[in-house]
């Protein structure tokens, strides 16, 4: 590659965050009114880091009077979500309203078809008195076998169990647990439809292009202004517009299950600033011994991380995929 | 003179055990070709299965599950490891060896 930069860990750093910032702005002006002849936006907030920078930038783009902020809890998200979003809403100046989708999932049998899943597995599950949560084993990255998943149940004492899941339950509880994202979609498309605006989705680029979504779920809506940003990028979005602390120092969760739960643990398998690094290494071509020295690595290893990169992105691409015609 | 061709003639002093493995062989990689779509050629008992990006998590429990209800044997979490997947040869081993040791 011409002119390719030495790999350090500053690497990723944008040199001129207002430049940046201000060609988001445009970016969402310019597609919202003139390609998608929307005139405002509606954004779920989940008290996230990747939801509230993309709230941030959408409120400079369209006006806080042409954006309408939507919590979408239900029975499993945390308290600080609606906390952080309503923060969130509050300090950018923009109207902010909830949308419990709990009832939805029940008519959907989220809870009830997960649950049937989760105790085939392990049978003492009562949804009543255990939380539960899936997710990688991390012994995965600098190996050439793929992580497997397990379901782990926590009781009222914090004590937790364990076990390897199958594939009918994993396929199960994941397809159960996507209504989730899936009614979030519906809900923010029944807003912006009745306002005449469009949808702003919130993924960063490790989502998408790793396949960390839900197709036509949380992967669904009419514009994504982070999708091309590094979540090392978007934090540094965040200083620059002011996103309160508390959101900025909170550990990114998935909010989906009812037990606490890591996007490291659950698909990752790295802290984000590591797999920022080692993915804009495999992106760019980057030699795995130049990228070894500087991760603390050796070229063996940083060769098995880009060959589960290569393995995540074929893996994923059904994701990526629009509807096929022929 | 002899009318036994001599290929069969290997073929039906072959011992038990090879028979065993030839077996196995056949049935992983059968299954390795139904669920991977890959191409015949393409998956050779040294090719490594994994390298390749043929199964992601998904892929790799269901092929667990093949193994443990087709060999009628259960793999533990640390029999989870490269040398014992990363080829349809190093399954076959794997498979015997934990055979031998019910």
């Amino acid at each position: 590659m011409k002119n390719k930069r030495p790999f350090s860990k500053d690497i990723l750093i944008i040199e001129d965050i207002g430049a940046e910032c201000e060609r988001i702005v445009t970016g969402i002006r310019e597609n919202v009114l003139h390609r998608l002849h929307r005139i405002g936006g509606v954004i779920g907030i989940s008290g996230g880091i990747d939801s509230s920078v993309s709230m941030a930038l959408a409120a400079k783009a369209l006006g806080t009077e042409n954006l309408l902020g939507i919590m979408l809890p239900e029975q499993d998200s945390s308290g600080d979500s609606a906390r952080f979003a309503q923060k969130l809403a509050d300090k950018f100046g923009v109207k902010a309203i909830t949308e419990n989708i709990t009832g939805a999932l029940k008519g959907f049998g989220c809870y009830i078809r997960r649950d049937e899943a989760v105790k085939k597995v392990l049978p003492e599950y009562d949804p009543d008195h255990y939380k539960m949560k899936i997710g990688i084993s991390n012994s995965g990255l600098y190996t050439n076998l793929p992580p497997l998943f397990s379901l782990t149940i926590v009781d009222s004492k914090s004590n937790q169990q364990s076990k390897r899941l199958p594939p009918n339950e994993l396929r199960q509880i994941e397809a159960a647990s996507n209504f989730k994202q899936r009614c979030r979609m519906s809900m923010l498309y029944y807003h912006a439809e009745r306002l005449h605006y469009a949808v702003i989705g919130t993924p960063n680029k490790h989502e998408i292009e790793q396949g960390f979504f839900v197709k036509n779920g949380d992967g669904g809506s009419d514009i994504m202004p982070i999708a091309h940003l590094y979540k090392t990028q978007v934090y540094q979005l965040a200083h620059y517009l002011g996103i309160p602390n508390e959101i900025i120092e909170r550990t990114p969760t998935s909010d989906t299950y009812s037990a606490e739960q890591t996007q490291e643990e659950f698909f990752f398998q790295l802290p984000f600033q590591q797999m920022d690094l080692l993915w804009y290494a495999f992106k760019n071509g980057y030699d795995p011994q130049e990228v070894g020295i500087v991760m603390d690595r050796t070229a063996d290893e940083i060769e098995k991380v880009f060959g589960g990169f290569e393995r995540k992105i074929k893996t994923t691409e059904y994701l990526r995929m629009p509807p096929l015609s022929f | 003179m002899n009318y036994f061709p001599i290929y069969l003639h290997n073929l039906f002093t072959i011992s038990s055990m090879e028979q065993d493995v030839l077996t196995i062989k056949q049935k992983i990689n059968q299954y390795v070709l139904q669920n991977t779509f890959a191409e015949k050629l393409k998956i050779q008992d040294d090719s490594l299965i994994f390298k390749e990006g043929y199964f992601d998590s998904m892929g790799f429990i269901m092929l667990i599950t093949f193994i443990e209800e087709e060999f009628a044997l259960k793999t533990s979490d640390s029999d989870l490891i490269e040398e014992n997947f990363e080829s349809i040869n190093a399954i076959t081993s794997y498979i015997i060896r934990k055979k031998s040791k019910q």
